[in-house]
């Protein structure tokens, strides 16, 4: 306002925007200091308003990605402890097929390795038909109930899907979070598909029928048990890149979620040091117009006529 | 010679307390809104000489040849214009920030992210009950703000309507009253104090009316004013005695248009234009916002529709309703979202349409969307603030120029209390002489 006057009331009309324009300055950026916000509104700075938005629905997606990571990972660290367990199983019944490949050993003898691993086969099959975090059948794909069934012939029917399900992990990456039983139980033997399940079932019942033969399925089992066996670990090398690959995701979107808050704090957050010095640099004009104000209105020619 | 000192004297005494009454009015009103400072004009009363007497003193005082009203009908017509625009400004600024703080506090933004998230959450377990349920929460707690949002724009288009329509009201009683200064301007006598209350008058209802609408007046030979809305071509408001009555028309979509007496009439300042620029936007706000909900809906329902619930039966629409602002939840049961597609038993884990949903989410972008929204209404308000800033500052300086020129200044006021005060007591004095003289003539013996 650079009007020189004269008139009473345009001097006090004057101050009165003066000061109120000062003091309303005053309370912005107090307000912007006490709740650590730049913007109130979103037309206070509207493409950072706009930007502030959209970080933070990456963060509230990110979150969500977390907890599918975690599930994820929680699921595959299931697999990779089945597995293990599937690797034992599978190494002892190779240690029984020797020992009945022996030549040394009785017909009962055998029978009753044999009986040890048809007992272990049910326990196979119950390892396979384990469940994962959800209480939903671990290696069986996206099926609702188990993942093997024995038929009536007493061997094991994979009944679940194809494929396991992928959990995403956000920008787009995908990982499965399981693998399904045939993935790591079928394996060929001389070019004929057979399953660890039917491997064993077909060694137990060799070996338990006796005869010339048993020998014979005592040797066929050993091989059958090292194919599994590559299957499995095969499996395990799979689940650990996996896991790795949820690793790499997860640190890739701890830094993102810290280049977000860095860029929230920017765009959204108060510069403190700059606020305060602006607001003392008001309160600075504000104190001195007041004075000079007061000084003024009491400067009445009325008090010097007498 | 026809001299008379003491009715010199006289004359020059009420001549004094006229200016010292005049004075004492100003500093009275020296606060007073719309009141002008008066100051008097003084004129000698002398006669040339006549007939046989020429070159003959002849001098009888002094005489009030009127109180002037130090008005500068420009700088008036300067606070009228550039009022109209501020208030214009300012009443749109303040419609479309209600209508930024209507959808932007209606958080109905954050739902949108949230029910996102929850649909992606329950990518992580199709059939977990809890999971469905937020999903179900979730989209409750979107349809519910959609509805606030909804009722939101809603309210600030009636806020607006009704100050409106408070406006147009304000304006007839104003111009009516106009016209009724306008009559009795007429009537008064030129140069006295009641002709110059009422110019105050006439002018500060002038004043408050382009507060309303931006008028243009042209000012008569007789002070009468004639007051056009809209421009000097535009509708005739008030003319001498009669005012013509100011109109408002609701349109179906909520925006408002004026008349003058049944011919059409669109003010371009003034808060009564400004509120009606702030109501359109307000249709553009809602038909976008309508836009978003029927994207998501549509989005929603139709996958739904594509997939078989946890019962194994068909996908039902999550959502009801034909607007944002009746979109209701029409799905209760979380069992109900149809995650797995088209053809699966009960209890599948496929969440194939589950992604499909996401995928149609994601193709629609309702947050985005409202984001753009929320941008377009952010930006319209900031540069909008940029204007009003400047146009109320150019109002306040045309108001406080105005008030320098015509407002009272009360140092100047004391220093004409003291001088008529002496020229009171001078001419009191020269009546005083007056006596003295004649006392001499009378004590010659």
């Amino acid at each position: 306002m650079t009007t020189v006057s004269t008139s009473t009331s345009a001097f006090y009309d004057r101050s009165m925007i003066d000061l109120s324009g000062l003091r309303a300055q005053a309370e912005e950026l107090q307000s912007s200091l006490s709740s650590g916000q730049r913007l109130a509104r979103s037309s206070d700075d509207p493409v950072g308003a706009s930007r502030l938005r959209q970080l933070q629905r990456a963060d509230a997606l990110s979150t969500v990605d977390i907890a599918n990571a975690q599930r994820a990972s929680s699921d595959l660290q299931l697999v990779d402890g089945a597995l293990g367990s599937f690797a034992d199983y599978v190494t002892r019944v190779k240690e029984l097929a020797i020992q009945a490949a022996n030549g040394t050993l009785t017909a009962a003898q055998r029978a009753g390795i044999g009986g040890e691993i048809a007992a272990m086969r049910l326990n196979v099959i119950q390892l396979a038909n384990a469940r994962d975090s959800a209480g939903d059948a671990l290696f069986g794909g996206q099926a609702a109930g188990v993942a093997y069934t024995i038929d009536a012939a007493g061997a094991a029917q994979y009944v679940g899907t194809a494929t396991a399900s992928e959990l995403p992990l956000g920008e787009g990456q995908n990982v499965t979070r399981s693998l399904t039983g045939p993935e790591f139980l079928q394996f060929a033997v001389n070019g004929t598909s057979t399953d660890l399940m039917a491997a064993m079932k077909a060694l137990a019942d060799g070996l338990q029928a006796g005869g010339p033969g048993a020998q014979q399925a005592a040797r066929d089992g050993m091989a059958a048990m090292d194919l599994g066996l590559d299957a499995i670990t095969t499996a395990q090398t799979v689940v650990g890149t996996r896991m790795a690959w949820i690793d790499v995701t997860t640190e890739r979107r701890t830094n993102l979620s810290e280049l977000r808050a860095a860029e929230e704090a920017d765009v959204g957050g108060t510069d403190i040091a700059a606020t305060v010095a602006r607001l003392q640099q008001t309160m600075t004009v504000l104190e001195a117009s007041q004075a000079s104000f007061s000084k003024l209105a009491s400067l009445s020619l009325f008090e010097l006529i007498r | 010679m026809s001299s008379d000192l003491l009715s010199i004297g006289a004359s020059g005494t009420r001549a004094a307390r006229i200016a010292l009454d005049v004075t004492a009015q100003n500093i009275a009103n020296a606060a007073t809104e719309g009141y002008v400072r008066r100051s008097t004009r003084l004129e000698e009363v002398s006669s040339a000489g006549g007939f046989n007497t020429i070159g003959d003193v002849s001098l009888s005082g002094v005489r009030l040849d009127r109180v002037v009203r130090n008005a500068d009908l420009f700088r008036q017509s300067e606070v009228r214009r550039t009022g109209a625009d501020s208030g214009r400004a300012a009443a749109e600024l303040n419609g479309l920030q209600n209508a930024e703080a209507a959808i932007e506090q209606s958080g109905l933004f954050d739902a949108m992210v949230r029910f996102e998230g929850a649909l992606q959450q329950l990518v992580g377990d199709p059939t977990s009950n809890a999971l469905r349920a937020n999903v179900i929460e979730e989209a409750r707690t979107m349809a519910g703000t959609f509805n606030i949002a909804s009722a939101a724009l809603g309210s600030v288009g009636t806020g607006l309507r009704f100050e409106a329509a408070d406006g147009v009201s304000q304006v007839n009683t104003l111009a009516q009253e106009l016209a009724r200064v306008n009559l009795r301007l007429a009537r008064a006598a030129d140069s006295t104090s009641d002709q110059t209350s009422l110019l105050d008058q006439r002018d500060s209802l002038m004043q408050q009316m382009s507060g309303y609408v931006d008028v243009s007046a042209t000012i008569n030979a007789d002070a009468t004013v004639e007051v056009r809305l809209g421009g000097a071509a535009g509708q005739l408001l008030v003319s001498g005695g009669s005012a013509q009555p100011l109109g408002m028309t609701t349109a179906s979509d909520g925006t408002i248009s004026f008349d003058v007496g049944g011919v059409g009439v669109a003010p371009a300042g003034g808060a009564l234009a400004g509120k009606a620029q702030a109501l359109v936007k307000l249709v553009d706000i809602n038909v976008t916002l309508e836009q978003i909900a029927g994207a998501m809906m549509a989005a929603v329902n139709t996958a739904q529709a594509g997939g078989v619930s946890l019962g194994g039966t068909a996908g039902q629409p999550l959502f009801a309703g034909s607007s944002a602002a009746t979109i209701a939840l029409a799905l209760t049961d979380p069992a109900g979202i149809a995650t797995a597609p088209a053809g699966s038993g009960p209890g599948s884990r496929n969440a194939g349409n589950l992604d499909a949903l996401r995928a149609a989410l994601a193709a629609a972008d309702p947050a985005g969307a409202m984001d753009a929204l929320l941008f377009d209404v952010s930006s319209t308000v900031a540069g909008r603030q940029v204007t009003a800033n400047a146009l109320n500052t150019i109002a306040d300086t045309a108001r406080v120029n105005l008030a320098a020129q015509a407002g009272v200044d009360l140092d100047q006021e004391a220093v004409n209390l003291v001088r008529y005060q002496q020229a009171f007591q001078a001419s009191g004095r020269v009546m005083q002489v007056a006596q003295d003289t004649f006392n001499t003539l009378l004590g010659i013996k």
